[in-house]
């Protein structure tokens, strides 16, 4: 580093990273301020970077056009609420559970992936790597045809299930878990544990990173799965909040401001909660890529 | 810590699983009504007006409404169907998907439904070959296009309209769009062809440039791969100011519109006008499609009821029961159509009085042309339309070329016209 | 009883059951999942590509009629190539990206490092139809920011329609992934440069090789398991981009921005043609499973 160059080279790159992060801040810059401004400046021909007047009519759109709800069990309607909020507790409990649930069908399955012999293993895990890329337009109308025969078509488990038998996170954690130094499970078994308690004792608190990366990875995959919201889902009560403000739009137009105000309500918590736990975020992902 | 989470995910659960189980007390009928965003039908509000009174009515009969948007819908129905649980009611138009479904055999028939009165033009419109109607109609428009006034004006092309009939010949309407552009506007008209949305503008335009025809009177065939429609598309190809932009649909037409970038918009109607009254800072006038001898055929559209057949003869008849409600009250009906902001498809008093704009907009009524939405392999020709706008837009805009690229949409829409 | 070896193959042989039984359990609340709903829509996929299927009526068995058609629809052929085009041009352009980022990054001051990876990981986060109709925005052949500057700048003499020219939509298209899809990797490369043992590294330079050099000899090897995940998961999210071309373009301008997977979309919804879509699936299904062997197997050698 004592040398001339590289530091005029570090120099150039600083800026130009700069310059970058400038443009991916952007979009959420503009939707933030979006949500505030008036319909005329929204479709301005020429850019307004400020709103030339902060309004809140969008927010109060967002929240007034719709209702829905607050639970349904059964005959128990609970109370109304503007849908905005509905569709924010769907997506958060979509997200939420997808995770969850990868997370433990994960760790169990890329466990026994990894640490035990078993007849069909190599094939299994073959099924797996193929499936993991596979888009999920590939297998679209079997699985809705399937949602439907289950009687789960428009309820928000339709979008769960999918997401949880993608094999991504087994795939993560059974390379991860095979970083792990065989003996300890055996040491274990040879003192009389449990299966059970082997791998909950043992073997997960040493995989916790590679959970974490799983539980991250899930979190957000299934937070954007548009598609799969777009499909199963219709009924106002029982939409995510990317799909419930697509369907405010009148005929032949985008409310911008609208979309602007759903958006940054439903990405401004997501985002404080990246910065706040960004630590562990990073460390998750981390520790599942490197040992893997 | 690991058993608050364990219980919170069987709450949670619990929560989930339990909302679709309602149970219904016996005599009681819950259906639903999926709308479009057709005028104030897509704002709940109105809705909800009109479900309480026909609760007063039938207060047995529970009404569960769900919003559509034009972006989804239709994808959405269709998943619906697909998945086993179409709406009862859904509110349509004019793109005749219902039709479309009617022809595969999920709607109920409604012939006895239309109401006395209701324009010949429209019942025969909604009427299959057998004699069934499974879209009831409610409203309807003949769809027009805009002119930013002020900016004909500056440009001194006003002189080429007939201000009162809001009419004009093809020769004017080039020469308009000349003069516009040599006042310095790059952007006057632009053919939108990035999807479907809104294309009975592009349609009306191109078919009644030069007096081309979509598809044949008896709607069984398509016939737009005329020499007048190759002409047309060849005139607007080389006209300064009409550009064809691949990137844009009908609503980013619209806004473009609105703010100024374009001096003409091809998708227009009285809802349009409305939606957009706060961010217009200018005189719409709108205007009918050219055509050589100033009389066009304008694209009808008409909205309206169809029910599904969910094989449940009480859901069937509870949704019957909306209909006619909504339908056959002249007060009642009034209402509805004013929600609409189109037209009504019967003669009833007192509709829009007093309302200028609309006075304006039924001018366009008149010039309603052939109601061609209804011909087989639709869908197929509609998505078949734009692409070929697409082609049409990279071509050296030759009639001889274009012509090409019309038989090939042509082909492949009287194809699946034939499979159907 | 007594005899002892007999005793002892049976306890392996009980060992192997035991072994297997108890892997079976732990695998079976994620088989449940995969086999029900990952495996066995793929198997029905294949059924119904044999059938001419749509709505309202019961599948008609053809053959291998959806197979011949699709050979000859030069939609497909496009679409497929598109699809390629997609994941060989941003798998790698993301990964080279954000080594580069990472590398600049890293040599921060802590906070600074933080706060520009966060920046780099936000549009994941955002949501994608927003982020969609933002650079909508900067496309737009009007008054879009990039021919705003571009005209500014005397980079451009003319406005250029970016969605709606097929020269460049596929690229934009390319473009906009790559923001969505690097927030990870950064994320990733940075960790993985702070882990490398900087004892080589100094070694290395106390041995007089150039910072290059050191990088490529020393630090690079020992990134490479970081990159071989990166290379996974990014394919995955190639392969995955579909909501940006319903949200923009519609497979056009010209199909120039087809995929398969919109393409299979466009035929199952727009034209009801079920059984061919499902076709068209099983053909991209082989392509992934080949494509993911082929990745596999070299990330195993290496």
């Amino acid at each position: 580093m004592n040398s001339k160059k590289p530091s005029i080279y570090y120099f150039i790159c600083y800026i130009l990273v700069a310059l970058l992060a400038l443009s991916f801040l952007f979009p959420l810059y503009w939707i933030i301020t979006g949500s505030f401004k008036v319909k005329a400046d929204i479709i301005s021909k020429t850019p307004v970077w400020i709103p030339t007047q902060w309004v809140l009519d969008n927010y109060q759109n967002l929240l007034s056009k719709r209702s829905a709800p607050l639970f349904q069990i059964g005959s128990w309607v609970g109370p109304t609420i503007p849908a905005a909020f509905r569709w924010l507790i769907n997506t958060v409990f979509m997200s939420a559970v997808s995770m969850l649930l990868t997370c433990l069908t994960a760790s169990m399955a890329g466990y026994a992936l990894a640490k035990k012999r078993f007849y069909g293993r190599t094939i299994l895990f073959s099924l797996i790597v193929a499936a993991m890329a596979l888009p999920k337009q590939v297998i679209l109308i079997p699985l809705l045809r399937e949602m439907s025969a289950l009687h789960l078509y428009d309820h928000i488990w339709a979008t769960i299930i999918p997401i949880v038998g993608w094999p991504f996170g087994v795939f993560l954690i059974k390379q991860f878990a095979e970083g792990i130094p065989t003996e300890m499970v055996e040491a274990c078994r040879i003192d009389g544990a449990s299966e059970w308690r082997t791998f909950t004792d043992v073997m997960f608190p040493m995989i916790k990173p590679g959970v974490g990366a799983c539980a991250i990875f899930t979190f957000i995959n299934s937070w954007n799965d548009y598609f799969m919201q777009l499909i199963m889902l219709s009924s106002t009560q029982n939409q995510t909040i990317s799909l419930g403000i697509a369907t405010m739009q009148g005929e032949n137009s985008t409310d911008f401001g609208l979309i602007m105000a759903g958006s940054a309500l439903a990405s401004v918590p997501i985002i404080i909660v990246f910065i706040v736990f960004q630590k562990y975020f990073t460390k998750g992902i981390t520790m599942g890529a490197v040992k893997g | 810590m690991k058993k608050i989470l364990a219980l919170a995910m069987v709450l949670c659960m619990i929560f989930a699983l339990a909302t679709p189980l309602s149970a219904f007390a016996d005599d009681a009928v819950t259906i639903s009504l999926w709308t479009y965003p057709i005028g104030k039908w897509t704002d709940e509000a109105t809705v909800k007006e009109f479900i309480a009174a026909f609760n007063e009515v039938h207060p047995e009969i529970t009404v569960k409404v769900e919003y559509l948007d034009y972006t989804n819908g239709d994808d959405k129905i269709n998943t619906a169907i697909e998945g086993g649980q179409a709406p009862d009611i859904v509110m349509e138009g004019p793109e005749r998907l219902i039709a479309n479904w009617g022809a595969k055999g999920l709607m109920l028939d409604l012939a006895d439904l239309v109401p006395a009165g209701t324009f010949e033009g429209v019942a025969s419109s909604c009427t299959t070959a057998d004699g069934k109607v499974f879209e009831l109609p409610v409203c309807m428009t003949a769809h027009c296009m805009a002119i930013n006034k002020d900016v004909f004006e500056a440009a001194d092309a006003l002189q080429y309209i007939d201000l009162e009939k809001h009419t004009w010949t093809t020769e004017n309407f080039l020469k308009a769009v000349q003069a516009v552009a040599d006042a310095g506007y790059d952007y006057v008209g632009t053919v939108f062809c990035g999807g479907q949305g809104g294309d009975q503008g592009t349609r009306a335009l191109v078919t009644n440039l030069c007096g081309g025809t979509y598809a044949n009177p008896e709607h069984t065939q398509y016939t737009y791969a005329s020499e007048e429609n190759a002409k047309a598309l060849s005139l607007l190809c080389n006209q300064a100011g009409i550009t064809f932009d691949p990137a844009i649909v009908a609503s980013d037409e619209i806004q473009n519109f609105v703010n100024g970038t374009f001096q003409m918009a091809f998708c227009w109607n009285a809802t349009q006008e409305v939606n957009n009254a706060d961010a217009l800072s200018f005189d719409v006038f709108p205007m009918a499609f050219p055509a050589p001898d100033g009389v066009p055929s304008l694209q009808g559209g008409i909205w309206g009821f169809g029910i599904f057949d969910n094989k449940d003869e009480a859901r069937a008849n509870a949704a019957k029961e909306f209909i006619k409600f909504l339908t056959a009250d002249d007060a009642v009906y009034t209402k509805v159509v004013e929600a609409t902001n189109f037209q009504p498809v019967r003669d009833v008093a007192g509709v829009y009085e007093g309302n200028e704009l609309m006075a304006e907009y039924a001018l366009m009524n008149p010039m309603m042309g052939d109601y061609y939405q209804i011909t087989k392999g639709w869908t197929t020709a509609r998505t078949e339309w734009w692409n070929m706008l697409q082609r049409v837009g990279e071509s050296d805009g030759t009639p001889e070329a274009i012509l090409v690229e019309l038989t090939a949409a042509q082909d492949a829409a009287n194809a699946a016209a034939a499979a159907e | 009883m007594s005899d002892k070896s007999k005793l002892g193959s049976l306890r392996s042989n009980n060992l192997v059951l035991q072994e297997n039984v108890s892997a079976y359990l732990f695998l079976l609340p994620f088989l449940i999942f995969f086999v029900g709903f990952v495996l066995y829509p793929m198997f029905m996929c294949l059924f119904t590509s044999f059938f001419d299927a749509t709505m309202g009526r019961k599948d008609i068995f053809i053959g291998f009629q959806n197979y011949k058609e699709l050979a000859n629809d030069p939609v497909f052929w496009v679409a497929l190539r598109n699809t390629l085009v997609i994941v060989v041009v941003s798998v790698p352009v993301t990964c080279i990206f954000s080594l580069w980022v990472a590398t600049i990054i890293s040599r921060m001051p802590m906070a600074a490092t933080s706060a520009f990876r966060c920046i780099f990981y936000l549009p994941v986060v955002t949501g994608s139809v927003a982020v969609t109709m933002v650079w909508k925005w900067m496309f737009n052949n009007y008054y879009g920011i990039f021919n705003y500057l571009g005209q500014n700048m005397g980079l451009i003499d003319k406005p250029i329609n970016w969605l709606g020219n097929p020269k460049y939509a596929l690229g934009c298209i390319i473009l906009i992934l790559l923001t969505t899809s690097v927030g990870q990797p950064i994320v990733l490369y940075v960790s993985a440069l702070d882990n490398v043992d900087k004892s080589l590294v100094e070694a290395a330079e106390v041995d007089g090789a150039t910072p290059m050099q050191a990088f490529w000899r020393v630090k690079w090897p020992q990134m490479m398991p970081t990159t071989l995940y990166i290379l996974v998961i990014t394919t995955i999210n190639s392969f995955q981009c579909f909501a940006l071309i319903q949200l923009l373009t519609s497979g056009g301008p010209k199909n120039s921005t087809m995929t398969i997977m919109y393409y299979i979309y466009y035929n199952a919804f727009k034209l009801y043609r079920y059984g061919y879509g499902n076709a068209m699936g099983v053909i991209l299904a082989i392509i992934i499973a080949i494509l993911s062997a082929v990745q596999f197997k070299l990330g195993q050698e290496k």
